[in-house]
């Protein structure tokens, strides 16, 4: 079992059990909640693929998701009554990369883990129940398209991108939902859920090595493929799909968002300090303490939901910056100079030092939330970029680094603009 | 995780619980007024002038530069509300200062600004800077324009406002377009001073040295003779059933159901209701969400929730538009079934067991610690978790099916997909459609 300390003066510890899957544990003293969740390195994109012997896969979009739902399916009912006789909550969610299944609670957690172990590793599919899914998600769908902040970035993707599934909603679409077969399901279970491709964290007030051996104790034998999973993506050209796209929807007022297209080149250690690099020079467009910030709120340009992001995975990255505004054009036109100005001047190493000492503060802070913890410890690992060597890469970080990033990532060339307006009415 | 009281002046509370278990320090004050549309708009322009700067901070920059220093400080102002009455939230957050390079004058410089610029706003002393005042009028005013962009939130208030229209709890928490548009910088102000004056406060603080903090906290607040006494909220009988019905541009319908519970947070079956609602849709394994969503398949999204100071059950649920009737039926089906006394020695563990695990992992939480005592501040009774724990343990099924049946159908709204109308009330008066 790996040991390590973190910035708050506890102890995580690790280990990869002999059947592939890798578990962490954060003992949390004087906490009443246990949290647990069991991930797979399985997300929307992962649509075509191979496992060794096998044949090149191609599935519906949306199937990571389906599964995410059917999995608390059980022959007589579902899973939902059985962690609530423990007094436990239990969810999950799917994002590009990851599917993750998870329980909270106060009492009898190792019963709540031996649940999730069990639930995860059990999947009742039938023809019947997931027809019926369908419409359960395609109302999530329609309540997604409905709301604003959502739609405008699923628009900005699919002009980001020409081919990359990154393009799609997660969920997937109305008609590759209602395309999803048993079949289908089953093949991607049975590649993506092996233990070797999954996660579990555990944090709460526990015995690490206890925890551990009910893990090994518990965790079902895997019968299904094994073996290193092959992801293939499309070819993505260099350039953005589209520089513009614009929609109407019932709102107050537009909003308008800017995307940047970045070659996805950082791997590991790369990769996280550029998500460092990255986040500093994010908070100098768009955060609180800019100047920026304030030229545009004056102007009355902004609104408070102005804000910037810088998003990567190993396969994708791209930069996003927007806010809702009563004038899109205008707003364009400012932040273009304001872009402009950073990418030629000169950084100052007294705004990087205070960023520092913020992104500092609030990565000690981000330790006091379980789910956070330990879904970005997952994240990470899954991803292998060392996070506990955050604090260390971030003291690192130079003005002169934030200032090359800027320059050579907001390119004008790869950007595409977003805006949503509001519908016209009668009235 | 109990707090300690003490009195800082007449209606001045400070509640003190000492800890080292979380690694941050977390105040939270609350200052309360009766919920009127005037002073209801008014007052939630200051949780927007407020953040715009101090005579020491005088803009939002300095501010974001001052918390970005203190290692991620976030200072913050809100508006809620609970019943009948609005509270203007102030709140600090920092990270232990043991935690950090250099830490050891960090709480009192950050308690000392937190102070600074939440009572003495930029501007000339007896109103706001002009043009942050004009500014926020018109930030308060998108912000109000702006509820229709969460749909499932803009059915919940525009419901709220029709059934509660005779009421103040039909005024919304950060008031009304009509109102704001005559508010005045200097009488913002006065009021604003009266807020802070001789308004009931209370100050939440949990974290390690809270001596420090409460000494400080005395020497910074002013002593004052006397505090303005809130009223109790209305009890509405319900006459007859309404229905109203608005259409949107959506791809989906929200129905909203509003039920008058008769019986509300210092009632003797109280914790009945929670536990009532929570087997009519307060889970997973609620009847609302198996029978609506598992077993029909006509939701993605349902559940029901309690406001315990004004007496409401209220279930939401997004659906299909043309299926809105068979859902109507279901979800009513629901409810009569827990009249009824159909719940099963599961449902009832279950959710008795649900609650209570939620209630014990709020003290997990600093906030969560400090937010669930905000009801009994308005009602005048705080209780401990171990309270509630014992009070939700003790419900039976019978006191369930006693409470359930007391609940009374007041509002049916359904917002429907279909050409957006002006439905807006942009004067902020109160339609009586009824």
């Amino acid at each position: 079992m790996e040991k390590t300390n973190t910035p708050t003066g506890e102890t995580l510890y690790r280990k990869d059990l002999p059947n592939g899957l890798t578990c962490f544990i954060l003992p949390k003293p004087q906490f009443l909640r246990t949290y647990g969740v069991l991930s797979t390195h399985y997300g929307s994109l992962d649509s075509r693929f191979r496992v060794p012997g096998g044949e090149v896969r191609n599935v519906p979009s949306g199937i990571a998701h389906f599964l995410e739902h059917k999995l608390f399916e059980e022959e007589d009912g579902n899973v939902f009554g059985r962690f609530a006789t423990w007094g436990a909550s239990v969810n999950a969610f799917t994002s590009y990369t990851q599917t993750s299944y998870l329980f909270s609670t106060t009492e009898n957690w190792q019963e709540c883990l031996a649940l999730l172990m069990d639930f995860v590793n059990s999947p009742y599919l039938t023809r019947d129940n997931v027809e019926k899914e369908k419409g359960i998600i395609i109302q999530e769908l329609q309540m997604y398209a409905d709301h604003p902040s959502h739609r405008i970035h699923t628009l900005l993707l699919e002009n980001l991108y020409h081919e990359h599934p990154v393009r799609l909603d997660i969920g997937g679409t109305v008609d590759s939902v209602e395309e999803i077969t048993v079949d289908d399901l089953h093949r991607c279970y049975n590649t993506f859920y092996q233990p070797g491709n999954m996660a579990l964290a555990v944090v709460g007030d526990v015995d690490p090595i206890k925890t551990l051996q009910l893990i090994e104790e518990n965790y079902p034998d895997w019968e299904q493929e094994k073996g290193v999973i092959e992801r293939f993506f499309p070819e993505e050209p260099h350039e953005v799909k589209g520089s513009w796209v614009e929609e109407q929807l019932p709102i107050s007022q537009p909003r308008y968002l800017l995307g940047f297209k970045h070659e996805p080149i950082w791997q590991g250690e790369d990769l996280l300090r550029q998500q460092i690099i990255m986040a500093i020079g994010m908070r100098l467009i768009a955060g609180r303490s800019s100047l920026s910030y304030g030229e545009l709120y004056e102007a009355d340009l902004i609104t408070d939901s102005f804000g910037a992001s810088f998003n990567a995975e190993p396969g994708f990255s791209y930069s996003v910056i927007g806010s809702e505004t009563r004038d899109p054009d205008a707003l364009h036109a400012q932040l273009t100079k304001i872009i402009d100005r950073l990418k030629t001047s000169k950084v100052s190493s007294s705004d990087v030092e205070r960023l520092q000492r913020q992104l500092y503060g609030a990565h000690l802070a981000s330790f006091e939330s379980f789910e956070y913890t330990a879904n970005r410890l997952i994240s990470h690992y899954f991803r292998g970029t060392p996070y506990n060597n955050y604090l260390d890469l971030l003291q690192s970080v130079t003005p002169e680094e934030v200032q090359k990033a800027l320059a050579e990532q907001l390119d004008w060339d790869r950007s595409t603009i977003s805006i949503l307006r509001p519908v016209k009415t009668n009235d | 995780m109990k707090f300690t009281q003490r009195e800082l002046g007449k209606g001045v509370r400070l509640h003190l619980c000492e800890t080292d278990k979380f690694k941050s320090l977390t105040c939270k004050v609350f200052i309360r007024q009766d919920l009127e549309a005037k002073d209801a708009t008014s007052a939630a322009l200051l949780p927007l002038l407020l953040r715009r700067g101090s005579q020491k901070f005088p803009s939002t920059l300095h501010i974001a530069r001052e918390l970005e220093n203190l290692y991620a400080a976030e200072f913050g102002a809100d508006i809620l509300k609970i019943g009948e009455q609005q509270i203007l939230e102030l709140y600090l957050q920092m990270v232990d200062p043991s935690l950090v390079p250099q830490g050891e004058k960090l709480l009192d410089r950050g308690l000392r600004a937190f102070w600074e610029i939440f009572t003495e706003p930029q501007g000339p002393g007896d109103r706001f800077l002009d043009a942050y005042f004009e500014q926020e009028k018109n930030t308060l005013e998108q912000d109000l324009k702006g509820l229709v962009n969460d749909k499932p939130f803009y059915a919940l208030a525009r419901f709220v406002a029709l059934m509660c229209a005779q009421e103040p709890f039909g005024i919304y928490k950060s008031g009304d377009l009509g109102n704001l548009k005559h508010l005045e910088n200097k009488e913002v102000y006065e009021h604003y001073e009266t807020l802070m004056g001789e308004h009931p406060t209370d100050i939440f603080c949990v974290g390690p040295n809270l001596e420090d903090v409460a000494s400080l906290f005395a020497s910074l607040i002013p002593k004052r003779a006397h505090t303005i006494e809130l009223r109790e909220p209305k009890k509405v009988q319900v006459n007859e059933e309404r229905f109203f019905e608005e259409t949107m541009d959506l791809n989906q319908a929200i129905v909203v159901m509003g039920y008058r519970t008769n019986c509300s947070y210092r009632d003797n079956d109280y914790y009945a209701l929670l536990v009532g609602n929570g087997i009519l849709g307060g889970f997973a394994h609620s009847k609302l969400f198996m029978n609506v969503r598992e077993k029909a398949s006509l939701a993605y999204s349902v559940g029901s929730h309690i406001e315990g100071s004004k007496g409401l059950l209220t279930i939401t649920a997004g659906i299909t538009d043309d299926q809105q009737e068979k859902a109507l039926a279901i979800i009513g089906d629901q409810v009569t079934a827990c009249q009824a006394g159909q719940i099963s020695p599961d449902e009832l563990e279950q959710t008795k067991r649900g609650l209570i695990s939620a209630m014990i992992s709020l003290g997990d939480s600093p906030a969560g610690i400090i937010d669930r005592n905000l009801i009994g501040v308005v009602e005048g009774e705080m209780r401990t978790i171990d309270q509630v724990v014992e009070a939700i343990r003790r419900v039976e099924h019978d006191d369930c099916v006693r409470v359930m049946e007391r609940i009374q159908l007041d509002t049916t709204y359904l917002l429907r997909p279909g050409n957006t109308e002006n439905t807006r009330d942009e004067e902020g008066e109160h339609h009586g459609e009824n």
